[in-house]
């Protein structure tokens, strides 16, 4: 099944996210990238509300990535929404944020998140994070 | 012949009628006889039942008869026992009115002593008058004198009781003296408390400024280090060597600032961490820290000494990190040796255990000794030796969460040595 979009990336800064997709597109991941800036975007995307009223939300994405802190709705609140919905539940989501505090770290596991990478300052260890995400996620796991 | 019998039975039966008119007439003559002995019988025995009578009667008096003389004989005792005993009283008495006759006599002699006696009385009675007369003097003077003491007293009591009443009021205003500083005490334990949470939550929004602070900057300096990373790559052929030359030094500055920032956070981080204390193989976590700088190329040849490590309690995750910038301090201010050693041990100080590291490296000037432990505070420049300037004051931090110290000594180009102690039991 091909998918309207295979990667969710929920990311207020532009910067990062500018870095994200040019990293993606390096590594030949990034066919189907949507890119929204809050919480709140991702959700109505994701249950076909506002804007994207009338989408199928059976189309679910590969992945989400997701930031956490955010305007309107941050990423732990998405993220529990995310997991608490029936049609979301199973979808992969990897926590991409620079916070390395065990507190996150711990609260997003709790919330359900399959995957917690921290953003490195330096742009060459970026890359390499963003295409191994990129590559683990969209290649080789197996979704249903 | 039937007939003669016939005949002789009549004659027979004649006899026999005969015989039996005899019979008949001694029979009734028996009988006769028979009522005479019974009426005779009755007269005896109406005689017999008549003296039998008289018998039981003649009984009857002689009991009492005897009674009467048992009695008699028993008065008669008693009166021969009562004669005894008067006799014997008499005879006692006599006795007596003998003795009393001697007692007589010697009372009389006893009451002429005594007269004799009566006499040397009266003469010592007057002596003894005399000296009373004396002594009821005596005690005149003396109950004058009780007089005076008894007014003293009454003045001394009166005294006692105007301090009495002096010490009542003292011990009250001692009284409103302690509550005033019981309020006061109270009022200082309200402020304390007070104060301690306005710290408490000045602490946290500290803590949580320089946490969002320290994110918040990550991220344009990631920018910055990503968009100077695509000039270098995708344009760096259209720039010359001096252009290339500054991107590269954008960069190097922006990772320079981030590794700033990283330890700014792991210092932030510190002040917020709960140590978890457990017995530590200090031998064990220095081993393994040793053996990683002498698998990596560039500091392999640096050579460890390992004197004795006692155990010790603590967080074992901070007190690896510790070691682990106390080693990596010594290996970088030492590595440009030719021959680096780098000795580590401890021993027993009173109730604390002092653990020591020592290099051969570049050493450092003791009057500095004080700024080596502060944030950001360094004694080389960044072209002499890399760093952010945490490190030592991660290791203050972590020890003085332990309640243990720490020190260095040093002198330059002599190697310096760094000491931190923990207490035994902690």
């Amino acid at each position: 099944m091909t998918q309207e979009v295979e990667v969710l990336l929920i990311e207020d800064s532009a910067s990062d996210a500018e870095m994200i997709i040019r990293a993606l597109k390096k590594g030949n991941l990034a066919n189907r990238v949507l890119h929204v800036k809050d919480g709140n975007e991702a959700l109505i995307f994701l249950f076909g509300q506002g804007k994207y009223e009338g989408r199928q939300t059976k189309d679910v994405p590969k992945v989400i990535l997701i930031d956490l802190k955010m305007p309107k709705v941050n990423g732990k609140e998405c993220l529990m929404r995310i997991k608490a919905d029936e049609r979301t539940r199973k979808v992969p989501v990897v926590v991409f944020s620079s916070s390395k505090e065990d507190s996150d770290i711990d609260e997003c596991y709790d919330l359900g998140a399959n995957g917690y990478v921290v953003k490195p300052v330096s742009s060459d260890e970026f890359e390499k994070a963003v295409t191994g995400l990129g590559t683990y996620w969209l290649v080789t796991n197996e979704v249903r | 012949m039937d007939n003669k019998i016939a005949a002789l039975q009549s004659e027979e039966i004649e006899k026999r009628a005969a015989e039996l008119i005899i019979a008949n007439k001694e029979l009734v003559f028996q009988n006769k006889e028979k009522e005479k002995r019974a009426a005779e019988l009755i007269v005896a025995n109406e005689e017999l039942v008549f003296q039998n009578q008289e018998k039981e009667k003649r009984a009857a008096e002689l009991i009492i008869a005897n009674k009467e003389l048992a009695f008699q004989n028993e008065e008669k005792g008693k009166r021969a026992a009562e004669l005894t005993v008067a006799n014997k009283e008499l005879a006692f008495q006599n006795e007596e009115k003998g003795k009393r006759a001697a007692e007589l006599i010697v009372a009389n002699n006893e009451l002429a002593f005594q007269n004799e006696e009566k006499g040397k009385r009266a003469t010592e009675l007057t002596i003894a008058n005399k000296e009373l007369a004396f002594q009821n003097e005596e005690k005149g003077k003396r109950a004058a004198e009780l007089t005076i003491a008894n007014k003293e007293l009454a003045f001394q009591n009166q005294e006692k009781e105007k301090r009495a009443i002096e010490l009542i009021r003292a011990n009250k205003e001692l009284k409103k003296a302690e509550d005033d500083i019981r309020h006061l005490n109270e009022e200082l334990e309200q402020k304390v408390i007070q104060r301690t949470s306005q710290l408490e939550s000045a602490n946290k929004e500290l803590e949580s400024f320089s946490y969002s602070v320290a994110h918040d900057l990550r991220t344009p300096l990631r920018a910055i280090h990503g968009y100077a990373r695509i000039l270098k790559v995708d344009y760096g052929n259209l720039l010359d060597n001096e252009g290339n030359r500054v991107i590269n030094n954008v960069m190097d500055y922006s990772m320079k600032m981030g590794q700033l920032i990283d330890g700014l956070l792991t210092f932030s981080r510190l002040g917020r961490k709960e140590l978890v204390k457990v017995n530590m193989p200090m031998r064990d976590i220095v081993t393994s820290l040793c053996n990683e700088i002498k698998s990596d190329s560039t500091t392999s040849h640096v050579e460890f000494v390992m004197n004795e490590l006692l155990p010790a309690q603590g967080d074992s995750l901070t007190i690896k990190q510790v070691w682990a910038n106390l080693i990596s301090n010594a290996v970088k201010y030492s590595m440009q040796r030719e021959k680096p050693v780098i000795e580590i041990g401890s021993k027993v100080n009173g109730n604390v255990i002092d653990y020591y590291i020592k290099d051969n490296g570049v050493g450092f000037d003791m009057s500095y000794a004080i700024k080596l432990f502060g944030v950001f505070e360094r004694l080389h420049s960044d072209e002499e030796f890399e760093g952010a300037g945490v490190g030592l004051a991660i290791v203050h931090r972590i020890i003085s969460k332990h309640g243990g110290r720490v020190w260095a000594e040093g002198k330059v180009n002599e190697g310096a040595s760094f000491y931190f102690s923990l207490p035994q039991n902690i």
